[in-house]
């Protein structure tokens, strides 16, 4: 019970609302990014 | 194929099975043969939840999805990234802290047996179902496109994972998907290399996609609504467009939490992992990889459609289906409408080239001529296409009038050098291979744990639980091939099937575990009734969608059977009054 409380964090960031910004940030970036690329070989 | 095919062919399917082999060493009980004693690291749990997702249509029929339809088909996966992370914080610590074999033990704990029943019931249903259409799917493909048995293909596409599968269970079955992935993306990027190489000497990369693009292939961002008084059509959002921002988002996250979250395959690839941190990073990781991923496999679809523009395009790319025109009463229109589609297709490839060496005269008169007669061709090519369409979807000749699962195969076989085609065509079969051998784990342990174990009154010994559990493998095993069987005589459009069935069920079973997770004073009765209503309005919406009568994708599906469990159960629970579940684990 223990190792799972301790386990219980976010891997690799502190909170897991570093996880849910990092996630929507990559998101929106590729949806940015593809946007991008949708009118430029329009 | 060519000898060196076969070779190429024959040895990676063998070493794979090899490996599967020697990699089955586990202890002789259910925590050993269903998650491989909980030892593995996040980037082989990663590979493995990436192999099971990733079946052999995924990569046929990816390309020839671009091909026809553009790269808006990427937008399906972004709902994905986020549905990761809500899983990591809500499914999978409940998983590992109640240390379950599958995900539907945690129903019982939470609510009570007969939820836990239906549930798996339902997974079972579906699963046992579309793995049999997973397998019939390619094997299709393949025996049409190279001329082999039906039967036989079957039983390679579906039986010959099963030595490996019955023997060494979980971590057999991640340990190969890992080696798969990697024959899978090497045969994948050679594709891709050869496409471009093969491209004409003044034709780049960046060239072969502003083809796509002026065709408009490349929509990767679509907003699915309509244009409106101004285009002349009715105004508004689509709710039948398919793939499209909102729905890729919202639709495609319900699908991906249910999918993740509640679908014994996926869930069993998790729970191998050593750790619950080594399981939410195999999680996560797949999160990020997914959409680059999948946009990298649909750009394939991009470059063999500009390829075609320089070389000649079949009229049709599955040639079975011409040949039941050229027995069918359209034989002599067949002739006429071939010979206007090779002159198309001749003036097609002159104009391109002339237009590919003469950039510097755009703008121009001669350059506008060429647009002009390049026009001219795709309106002659567009005309034999859609005839022989039409002809093929006459009751009389009883054909499959959608060819796009076979542009990139066919496009392999005819222009990859030797070698690489059989390289290619293994990666299909270790493709089918990882996802299949996922399943039929998932449906033998959810039959022990869930219906033998439970509801034997038999105790059994660790090692007789561990026989049992590779007699029900090699079960689901027989019965998928079976189902695949059959599945070819149904008739086409499989791969629509395999989605379909999908999307039935994940809905309804992921508002179970919605209910389950946060609405904690809801008690089994209400849930188990709700479910029931709404699986067979879920499955009423289908029939009607069917008729015509109603006009929603098949995505919508999951957000209508998660929404409707969610809001029945809760209006249950108020109004009988009696919301306490029997435990609550959180």
């Amino acid at each position: 019970m223990n190792e799972d409380m301790e386990e219980d964090g976010s891997p690799l960031f502190p909170r897991w609302s570093y996880w849910y910004a990092l996630v929507i940030g990559f998101l929106l970036a590729l949806i940015g990014f593809f946007y991008f690329l949708t009118n430029y070989f329009a | 194929m060519s000898r060196p095919d076969w070779i190429v062919l024959i040895l990676t399917l063998l070493a794979i099975i090899a490996y599967g082999l020697y990699k089955s060493r586990t202890t002789r009980d259910l925590d050993g043969y269903f998650l491989g004693n909980r030892t593995l690291p996040w980037y082989i749990v990663l590979m493995s939840i990436m192999g099971t997702q990733a079946s052999a249509v995924t990569f046929l029929s990816a390309p020839g999805q671009a091909y026809t339809d553009g790269m808006r088909f990427v937008q399906y996966y972004f709902g994905l990234p986020l549905a990761m992370v809500v899983l990591c914080i809500t499914f999978v610590p409940v998983f590992h802290r109640l240390k379950i074999y599958t995900a539907y033990e945690f129903l019982e704990n939470r609510f009570d047996i007969k939820t836990r029943a239906l549930t798996s019931f339902l997974f079972l249903l579906q699963r046992g179902l579309s793995t049999g259409i997973s397998i019939a799917a390619p094997s299709i493909i393949l025996s049409s496109l190279l001329g082999w048995d039906i039967t036989l293909t079957n039983i390679f596409m579906g039986g010959l994972l099963i030595i490996y599968t019955v023997t060494g269970g979980a971590k057999a079955v991640a340990y190969t998907q890992q080696l798969q992935l990697i024959v899978i993306f090497a045969g994948m990027f050679m594709a891709g290399y050869m496409v471009v190489h093969r491209l004409p000497a003044q034709v780049g990369f960046l060239d072969a996609l502003h083809i796509g693009g002026q065709a408009g292939k490349m929509n990767i961002i679509t907003t699915g609504f309509r244009g409106g008084a101004a285009t002349g059509s009715k105004g508004g959002f689509d709710w039948n467009d398919k793939y499209n921002l909102l729905s890729g988002v919202i639709g495609g996250f319900f699908l991906a939490l249910s999918y993740f979250g509640t679908d014994q395959s996926q869930v069993g690839r998790y729970l191998t992992a050593r750790s619950m941190t080594e399981s939410r990073l195999g999680l996560l990781m797949n999160g990020l990889v997914k959409v680059p991923m999948q946009f990298l496999i649909l750009l394939l679809g991009i470059l063999v459609f500009s390829f075609y523009q320089f070389n000649r395009e079949p009229v049709f790319f599955n040639k079975t289906q011409i040949n039941l025109l050229e027995k069918s009463r359209y034989k002599d229109s067949l002739l006429i409408v071939n010979r206007e589609y090779d002159a198309a297709e001749t003036l097609k490839i002159q104009e391109r080239n002339w237009l590919a060496a003469n950039e510097g005269l755009k703008g121009q008169t001669a350059y506008r001529e060429a647009e002009d007669r390049l026009r001219q061709a795709e309106t002659r090519r567009v005309w034999a296409r859609t005839s022989i369409k039409r002809w093929l979807n006459d009751k009389e000749v009883g054909g499959d009038n959608n060819d796009t699962n076979y542009i990139f195969l066919r496009f392999v076989m005819d222009f990859l050098p030797r070698g690489l085609i059989g390289l290619l065509i293994a990666a299909i079969f270790l493709a089918s291979w990882g996802s299949i051998a996922a399943a039929l784990n998932s449906l033998s342990s959810c039959t022990i744990v869930d219906f033998h174990k439970r509801f034997s009154k038999k105790e059994l010994t660790g090692i007789q639980e561990y026989k049992l559990s590779r007699m029900y493998t090699l079960f689901w095993g027989i019965f998928c091939v079976g189902v695949a069987q059959l599945a070819y005589n149904i008739g086409n459009s499989l791969i629509e099937a395999v989605n379909l069935l999908g999307s039935l069920f994940y809905g309804v079973i992921l508002g179970i575990f919605l209910v389950a997770f946060y609405r904690k004073k809801i008690g089994g009765t209400a849930v188990f009734v709700s479910a029931v209503i709404v699986e067979a309005f879920v499955i009423l919406l289908n029939i009607l969608n069917n008729k015509g009568i109603v006009h929603l994708s098949f995505l919508w599906f999951n957000v209508v059977g998660a929404a409707g469990v969610v809001i029945l159960s809760e209006l249950i629970g108020t109004v009988s009054g009696r919301r306490t579940g029997p435990e609550t684990v959180r």
